[in-house]
């Protein structure tokens, strides 16, 4: 993987990374694209992708309110409140 | 000329009584961050778990549009950075969504019809709320993991007024079907609109697309409005750029948004935490009973059935509780057809309705109600007149046309016996008006119809007091 692909990378998953992380990160990245050219190369043809192993049944819940008690304890966490929202510096 | 190419995308929030993935109330209006929990506010090591009711409200309209139901169906992770949604990812469909390949036919202002394809339709979560003030941005997370339906159209609208109409229309589906109210002031639905337009016959043009619509004249105004910006900028030989645009609806125009840094790649990737949903027979049971006759198709058959104009069809099948309150009506009076029912409803009705501030479905007048009003004008007990008294009457006092009939001696004086001797009488107190219409004053023959009545309280079949006076004069 060359620098610019990691940096964009980078970029789309929020993180910021110095000249000494993108040239360790670059190869270890590259060791893992490789690793998933190999696994390529074999013949899945007319098999069924397996996303969840150990799953057999759906997994669903009814649709009735269990409200949770962690609400209040949530919202004290945020650093800044006004009237029960959270505040953030302006995104807009 | 050009031609214009629009798509939707719609979001509808699913009438859910809870969140998607988590057991939040789903509920609007509630204090700031009180319907959130670890899994909605996006902490690290808990897990979701699907909503079933969401999942059958989507294959349910999936199933209504056409669609191919997914057999096996699946949820991708949607990767972006915003405050809105504190995971930063939405769990969305993107590989196998619910519903496939579907069509939706509506009624263009002309009652020709025109029909839409359907991409897809896949279930996802709705973000939080923000409001911004000033240089800081206040969040709320009651509506982060709400049940949001998107349904995806193909470029086949081609101009601002069809698209209104197609709006309305797929509005009226999910009303009927009673999956959501689809009320796009409210935000319960949402739509962002694709447009491009290009030289006739040279296919789709570069795509637009704009966000910030909340109601369907918007949408109308802004696909105007870009078709007359693009057909500009190709006029001037310049290329219309790919962007995404916002609604500005104090301006009447749509503005570049300022686009996010880094580009838009979601990086789509299928959700480890939620397995597959395999629907099963009874699943697909439930799904095939809570389907209904949509909208556009019923009021075919009212027309046909009832012989409706369409006009009438349009207004009784507007909402599903009237057209229904509509075919009971017609089908619990005795003699009368639908176009007398259509009638009511459009007119004396919906006076009463907004003299009242009552909607249909919680006002005293019901389908049975209606039909025994209508019954009595038919068997002649009463006519007109009186019966739009006893319309008012049922709004005021919530009894049956029957017993107000009754109790306020509105019956009909329709029999040569009873109302003849009224009829000399008033002739009698008025003898030189009869010597004058008798000369040829026909002027004055209304006069004496005006005091039949009065004696009468009104109730006089008014055929009979024409009979009558023809009679007496001749
Ligand atoms: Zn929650």
């Amino acid at each position: 993987m060359d620098t610019k692909e990691l940096e964009t990378t980078a970029l789309l998953a929020q993180i910021e990374l110095g000249k000494g992380d993108l040239a360790r990160l670059g190869e270890a990245v590259s060791q893992m694209l490789d690793n998933f050219r190999k696994m390529n190369e074999l013949d899945t043809e007319g098999l069924e992708a397996t996303t969840h192993a150990l799953v057999t049944d759906n997994r669903v819940r009814p649709d009735s309110p269990v409200p949770s008690d962690l609400a209040d304890a949530l919202v004290e966490r945020s650093p800044e409140l006004e009237d029960r929202f959270i505040v953030i510096p302006n995104v807009l | 000329m050009y031609q214009t190419f629009v798509g939707l995308e719609i979001h509808i929030h699913l009438n859910t009584a809870t969140k998607v993935f988590c057991g939040c109330k789903a509920h609007f209006g509630d204090e700031p961050n009180t319907n959130v929990c670890p899994v909605c506010m996006g902490y690290p090591g808990v897990l979701p778990v699907l909503n079933q009711h969401a999942l059958e409200l989507a294959y349910t309209v999936s199933l209504a549009l056409g669609c191919q139901l997914s057999h096996r169906t699946l949820f991708d992770r949607k990767n972006y950075f915003y405050p809105d949604m504190p995971k930063n990812y939405q769990i969305t469909q993107f590989h196998e969504p619910v519903g496939q390949n579907g069509s939706i036919e509506f009624a263009l202002a002309d009652g020709t019809t025109k029909k839409v394809r359907i991409h897809d339709v896949h279930l996802e979560e709705d973000a939080g709320k923000m409001i911004h003030a000033g240089d800081m941005t206040l969040v709320d997370y009651n509506r982060a993991g709400y049940s949001l339906l998107e349904v995806v159209t193909e470029p086949d609208l081609a101009s601002g007024e069809e698209t209104e109409a197609f709006l309305q229309a797929f509005q009226r589906v999910v009303r009927y079907l009673g999956v959501s109210d689809g009320n796009m002031e409210e935000g319960s639905m949402k739509c962002d609109t694709n447009v491009s337009i290009n030289k006739a016959g040279a296919g789709l043009g570069t795509k637009v697309e704009i966000k910030n619509l909340n109601s369907s004249r918007f949408v109308k105004k802004a696909i105007e409005h870009e078709q007359k910006r693009q057909a500009a900028v190709l006029e001037a030989g310049n290329k219309v750029s790919q962007e995404t645009r916002l609604w500005n609806e104090n301006r009447d125009v749509t503005e570049t948004m300022r686009t996010k840094e880094g580009g838009l790649d979601y990086r789509y990737f299928p959700e480890p935490d939620l397995p597959p949903f395999v629907p099963d027979a009874s699943f697909l049971k439930r799904i095939q009973d809570a389907q209904v006759e949509l909208p556009l198709a019923r009021k075919q058959r009212l027309v046909r059935e009832f012989g409706l104009s369409r006009e009438q069809a349009d207004f009784v099948t507007d909402a599903r509780f009237t057209a229904d309150f509509f075919e009971q009506a017609v089908r619990a009076s005795a003699a009368s057809g639908g176009s007398a029912m259509a009638n009511w409803l459009m007119g004396d009705v919906q006076k009463e309705l907004n003299h009242f501030n009552l909607t249909l479905e919680a006002c005293p007048l019901t389908a049975g109600r209606l039909a025994s009003l209508q019954s009595l004008l038919d068997a002649g007990r009463i006519h007109t007149k009186i019966a739009k008294q006893l319309l008012v009457s049922i709004f005021e006092e919530d009894k049956d046309p029957e017993t107000l009939l009754q109790e306020k001696g509105l019956e009909s004086i329709a029999t040569e016996q009873q109302l003849a001797p009224i009829v000399e009488s008033v002739f009698s107190a008025h003898p030189n008006v009869v010597a004058a219409v008798k000369a040829g004053d026909a002027r004055q023959k209304g006069f004496l119809v005006g005091q039949v009545m009065k004696a009468t309280g009104g109730r006089a079949a008014p055929d009979l007091v024409n009979a009558l006076l023809a009679k007496f004069l001749a």
